[in-house]
Parts: structure tokens; C-alpha cells; sequence
């Protein structure tokens, strides 16, 4: 069993402080929703703990999970939306409620393929280099530069479109 | 119709909000990451067909004491206690903050000095400074302009709590700068001495011989202070000081005692600075002359250090301050005439991440056309040995050096923050929109957190990083 000693225990907590509040933080924005920020983010750094010892980059293990967990919840959600929708013809709205500056984009972001949302998200939101979002996703650099080329002509193609 | 690129490009401009764990946040995940060990163990051990039949039995029972012990957090997040490892400089970060002095040490300053920032942990800080910026907050029939405002939220939100009843530095008078140990021990200072043990719902001045305080940091149970004899008016309290002593006190009450001897400063008509360092284990104080003294955190009497008896190559040993080797250590430069706060303005000193004593050291020469020369000198064995490292950017003036937890320099300059993670050898500019005449202070309370202030007290905030110092967003102080 993989031993989790008294120095682990403190490295931990040091990052838990250090990370928690942004990581919640820019999962709440993708979530829009402070409970499920904080599900997200405490699993994340659950799955961590759970590996501590074999991590060599704990804190972009962190932001990997914590997409696919967004990921995750999207999918959830939006199977949930429709099926609210089949039950409930009079309700044509969303019923999930977004900040009127961000839903557009976040919808969008939503939209893209995981191939081009995840390095669009560690990039552009948690703020990683693309050197190092190359190293998280297992990609050469050169192919997360044309990825995020990509995702961002695709956004500014469907905004344009959904102002039009 | 909106832009598109505009829309984007401003929705990926927003700065994320921290969002603060709920209290036990840690202790729910790390009692969660053991069953999932536990389980991954028995897996592997036993085989899945027998985990559902093992699992309650087996769970209960295999017990990991790390993680049920160690510090605790509090609700807002903040850790207790000393330092969890001495190597590090320090989780808990008590900030000082040196005040840049455009006209010069002896100049009269007409702009409030900066604010200054204390953190305990992650989340709770106080921010000390004068509520009025038209200079009438320096007068002792002013009390009410010292504003005291403290965040649990790192800085998210500022609510304003009761400040020490003083008014703003005057000469031998008032204060400037804030520190706190814990959420209840803390003290205001710069140049007098003021305490409070009951997380600021109270404050007692204490009494010091009419020294003023030009100095103070807490790490540990201790707390030490510079008491020093000088001259200056105004603002400028810290200027023309010729005589410097450390004193100490646990921090739970107000013993204060001298803890060394007192330093002179050579001559010179602005006097000399001294500044204060706080590692996991040691207590060292910078002198006017480029001495360095040290002691241990308990509060005991601070020492010279000795220059080790054989200097490596490459060391530093400056030729106006040599001593023979085994005498007592000089550093690479001396202090300087001290910046309006009293921090010296020539030599900066900052814990390194070397374990058993690292020490790094900023040695500036004369800021002249917006160029200062800044080079970086690195100790391994707390004082005793110096190489030189490297050159920080020449452009900008430098106003305060410090180090992370595991090492990463950063640089508060005239002009925004330099950042150098190989010891200062290289450095890179920081990101994020700075403030007009930079900060004058940057410190980092993890290795990923840290917070700087402006040295412009009008922009009416301070600014934090959550990436290592690479960028820094502003948060506005206001309660």
C-alpha cells in the first residue's frame, strides 16, 4: 500500500490552502454554481491524495482532473436540460441560471470538442504555459499551439454567428 | 452587434474569484483519499471478488496517523502553529513592507506612506493605512486616520476592524505598518509599538524609552522588533538613526527584552538602516555597516556570524569590510540610508531555500535615468559564506526582496516585480496590469500564493498571485 507519511501530510495541506480557493474559483466559473465548485474541487484533490506519491506535477494532475470533472458535470447537466424539456413543453427555457456575461461563451466552450476544450481551459482560464499544458495532456507543444489556434477561430466563429 | 473577438477576449480577461474551502474541507478529503488507498491496497492484495466482503472490516482498521494529526486548519483556512518545516522561510507569512522614497531618505515625503499587509495563512490578512492622503493624517490630533481592514477570503472581500488608537508616522510617533502571528496576536508599529492579544478589539501601546520601532517580525511563538535611535520627522521617522538593538518578546504577551547587542551606524547624514529576517529557525538582523547577527527563535541573544575559516571560491568578501577569516562575517554590501520605513535601501536580505541557513542578498547601487545596477549575491550556510549569483534587471529600482518557501526570488521594484527561479541567475518580469510606481513590496505566503503592495497608497489596493508570482491581479481594499 503506498505509504502517506507525516511530511506528505503537510506538503499536502501546503498545497490544499495554496490551490484550493483559485481552483474552486475557476471551477465556479465553469459551473456557475458554488456547491458544485466546491464537489469538483474537493474530488479533484481527493483523486490527488489518493496518488500523492506517484504525482510528479500535483498541481496540473489537479487541473486535469478538475476538467474532466467540469466535463463530467456538463454532460450531466445537459442530458438533464433535455430531459426537462421532453417532460415539460412549457418550459422553453434553460432552467439553470448564468451570469448574462458568461453563459454565451461558457456554452460554447461547452460545445467544443474535448480534444480542443481541455487545452483551451488550462490554457486560456487556469493559466498554464503551453509547455506545460503539453506536458499534462501528453501532447507536443506544436499540436496544443494549433489546438488552442483552433478553439478560439471556432468560439469567435459562433459568436459571430449568435449575434448575427 | 458585439464584437466576437472583443467578447472573447473579454470573457477569457476576467480574473478568477477564490473560492474559500468550507471549513474541514481538507479533513473530508484526506479521510476520503485513505479508503480509496485502502481500497486500491486491497484490490491488489486480495483480488475485486473479495473487496465487498473485506472492505468493511478492513477500512476501519487500517490507520494512517498523519493524517490524523498535524496542524489544524480554521474555518477561514489559515494554518497555526510554527512552521511545519524548517527549511522553509515560512507558510505564514508576516509581510513587511518598506516604503519608497522618491525625494530621498531625508526628503519630506508629502504622499502617505504605503499600505501594509500581514497575512496568517492563505486567507486572512489585515491591511494597515491612512484613511486620508492629503498628509493631515501625520498630526497627533488626528487618531482616527490609522484604517485597519482585514479579509478571510484572500483578499476577495475587506471588512474594516478597530485599529490601534494612533495616528499616522510623525517622527517619534504613530504608526505605519501592521503584522499578525495568529488571528489574535498582533502588533502595529513604525515607530511606535502597539500590541494587541485579542484580535484587535484591543491594543496596548508599549512603552520603548522613546526608540522607535523601525522593524518587527514574528514567526514561531516570538516575536522581535529593531528599536532604534533616530531623528527623522515626519514621515521620514526612520531616517538619521544611529543606534540599532533588537528586542524580543513571546508573543503571547508584551516581555519585551533586548535580544543582542546594539549596532551603530557609520557615518553618513541620513545614518543607517537595519532590517530583520525571520527563518524557520534563526532570527538574523541585518546592520547598518553589512553585519550580520543571528540567533535562535527562541528569542535568545543574537550573535555575529562568523565568516567561515576557509571561503570558497568565488565567495564574496567586500574590501571595506573584510575581516579575517573566523572573525565575524560581513555581507557583500552594507545597508544603506534607509527607505522611509526604515528598511535598508541598499541591501536587501531574503530567506533562500537552501536547507540549514540559505540566504539570499540584494545589493543595489545609485538609482540614476530609472536604472539601479541590483546584484544578487547567495549564501548556503546563513550568513557565513557569500557568492554572487547573478544581476537583476537594471531597470527600476528595487524596494524589497524576498524569497518562497521553496526558493523562487521575487522583486518589488519601481516598476512592477521580477521573478527568478534559479536563485538569481535569470529572472522574468512578471504579468498582470501594474501600478504606476510599482509596489513596494512583494512577498509570497506559499509557493503558489503571495501578495504585493503598491507603493502608490492611492491605487487603494493590494495585489495577489496564485501562480507563483508569474501573474499578479489586483484586489481593491475597501470595507
Amino acid at each position: 500500500m503506498e505509504k502517506f507519511r507525516a511530511t506528505d501530510r503537510a506538503a499536502a495541506e501546503e498545497l490544499f490552502n495554496a490551490c484550493y480557493p483559485r481552483l474552486a474559483g475557476w471551477v465556479r466559473r465553469l459551473v456557475d454554481d458554488d456547491d458544485t465548485a466546491h464537489e469538483i474541487a474537493a474530488e479533484a484533490f481527493t483523486r490527488l491524495l489518493a496518488r500523492w506519491s506517484s504525482l510528479e506535477n500535483p498541481q496540473s494532475y489537479l487541473y486535469v482532473i478538475a476538467t474532466n470533472l467540469v466535463r463530467d458535470h456538463w454532460r450531466r447537466t445537459g442530458r438533464e436540460r433535455r430531459a426537462l424539456r421532453a417532460v415539460s413543453a412549457a418550459s422553453q427555457e434553460d432552467p439553470v441560471l448564468h451570469p448574462a456575461q458568461d453563459v454565451d461563451v461558457r456554452a460554447l466552450i461547452q460545445s467544443l470538442p474535448d480534444r480542443l476544450r481541455q487545452p483551451f481551459l488550462l490554457y486560456h482560464y487556469a493559466g498554464f504555459p503551453i509547455r506545460d499544458v503539453a506536458t499534462m495532456l501528453g501532447r507536443p507543444e506544436g499540436t496544443v499551439k494549433a489546438d488552442l489556434h483552433q478553439a478560439r477561430a471556432r468560439l469567435r466563429a459562433a459568436l459571430g454567428e449568435s449575434r448575427v | 452587434m458585439s464584437e466576437p473577438r472583443d467578447e472573447l477576449e473579454s470573457w477569457l480577461s476576467v480574473q478568477v474569484q477564490p473560492l474559500l474551502p468550507p471549513p474541514g474541507t481538507f479533513e473530508r478529503v484526506s479521510r476520503q483519499a485513505r479508503r480509496r488507498r485502502t481500497r486500491r491496497a486491497v484490490l491488489a492484495g486480495t483480488g475485486a471478488v473479495a473487496l465487498a466482503a473485506v472492505a468493511a472490516v478492513v477500512i476501519p482498521q487500517v490507520a494512517i496517523p498523519a493524517l490524523e494529526t498535524g496542524r489544524q486548519v480554521s474555518a477561514a483556512g489559515s494554518t497555526h502553529g510554527p512552521a511545519a518545516s524548517p527549511h522553509h522561510p515560512s507558510p505564514l507569512v508576516s509581510s513587511p513592507v518598506p516604503a519608497p522614497t522618491p525625494s530621498g531618505p531625508a526628503g519630506v515625503a508629502a504622499a502617505p506612506p504605503p499600505l501594509s499587509v500581514t497575512f496568517v495563512g492563505v486567507s486572512t490578512g489585515w491591511v494597515i493605512g491612512q484613511a486620508s492622503l492629503t498628509g493631515q493624517c501625520d498630526r497627533p490630533a488626528a487618531p482616527d486616520c490609522v484604517v485597519l481592514q482585514r479579509t478571510d477570503s484572500a483578499g476577495a472581500a475587506w471588512r474594516t476592524v478597530n485599529p490601534p488608537p494612533a495616528h499616522g508616522p510623525a517622527g517619534a510617533t504613530g504608526v505605519s505598518q501592521v503584522r499578525f502571528l495568529t488571528p489574535s496576536d498582533g502588533w502595529a508599529f513604525g515607530p511606535q509599538l502597539w500590541a494587541t492579544h485579542d484580535g484587535g478589539q484591543t491594543w496596548a501601546q508599549i512603552p520603548t524609552g522613546g526608540l522607535r520601532v523601525t522593524a518587527l517580525e514574528t514567526r514561531g511563538q516570538q516575536v522581535f522588533a529593531v528599536w532604534a535611535r533616530c531623528t527623522g520627522t515626519g514621515q521620514d521617522f526612520a531616517s538619521h538613526c544611529t543606534r540599532f538593538t533588537v528586542y524580543s518578546s513571546p508573543a503571547g504577551s508584551d516581555s519585551w527584552a533586548p535580544a543582542g547587542a546594539t549596532l551603530t551606524a557609520g557615518a553618513g547624514a541620513a545614518g543607517g538602516a537595519a532590517s530583520l529576517l525571520l527563518t524557520g529557525t534563526t532570527a538574523y538582523l541585518l546592520g547598518p555597516a553589512g553585519n550580520l547577527l543571528a540567533g535562535p527563535l527562541t528569542g535568545a541573544s543574537l550573535q555575529p556570524v562568523q565568516q567561515a575559516a576557509a571561503t570558497p571560491s568565488g565567495a564574496a568578501r567586500p574590501s571595506s569590510t573584510a575581516t579575517p577569516p573566523g572573525g565575524p562575517a560581513a555581507l557583500p554590501c552594507a545597508a544603506g540610508p534607509a527607505q522611509a520605513d526604515g528598511q535598508p535601501s541598499r541591501a536587501l536580505l531574503a530567506a533562500g531555500a537552501s536547507a540549514g541557513g540559505g540566504l539570499d542578498l540584494l545589493c543595489t547601487g545609485p538609482s540614476a535615468g530609472g536604472q539601479q545596477s541590483k546584484t544578487v549575491y547567495a549564501s548556503p550556510d546563513g550568513g557565513q559564506t557569500w557568492r554572487r549569483a547573478g544581476l537583476a534587471p537594471a531597470a527600476g529600482t528595487a524596494f524589497f526582496l524576498s524569497g518562497s518557501p521553496s526558493g523562487t526570488l521575487v522583486l518589488a521594484t519601481s516598476l512592477g516585480i521580477e521573478v527568478s527561479a534559479d536563485g538569481g541567475a535569470s529572472w522574468s518580469a512578471a504579468g498582470g496590469a501594474m501600478p504606476p510606481g510599482g509596489f513596494a513590496y512583494a512577498g509570497m505566503t506559499t509557493d503558489a500564493q503571495g501578495v504585493a503592495v503598491p507603493a502608490d497608497p492611492a491605487q487603494h489596493a493590494v495585489w495577489f498571485t496564485y501562480d507563483g508570482g508569474r501573474t499578479w491581479q489586483r484586489s481593491p481594499v475597501s470595507g
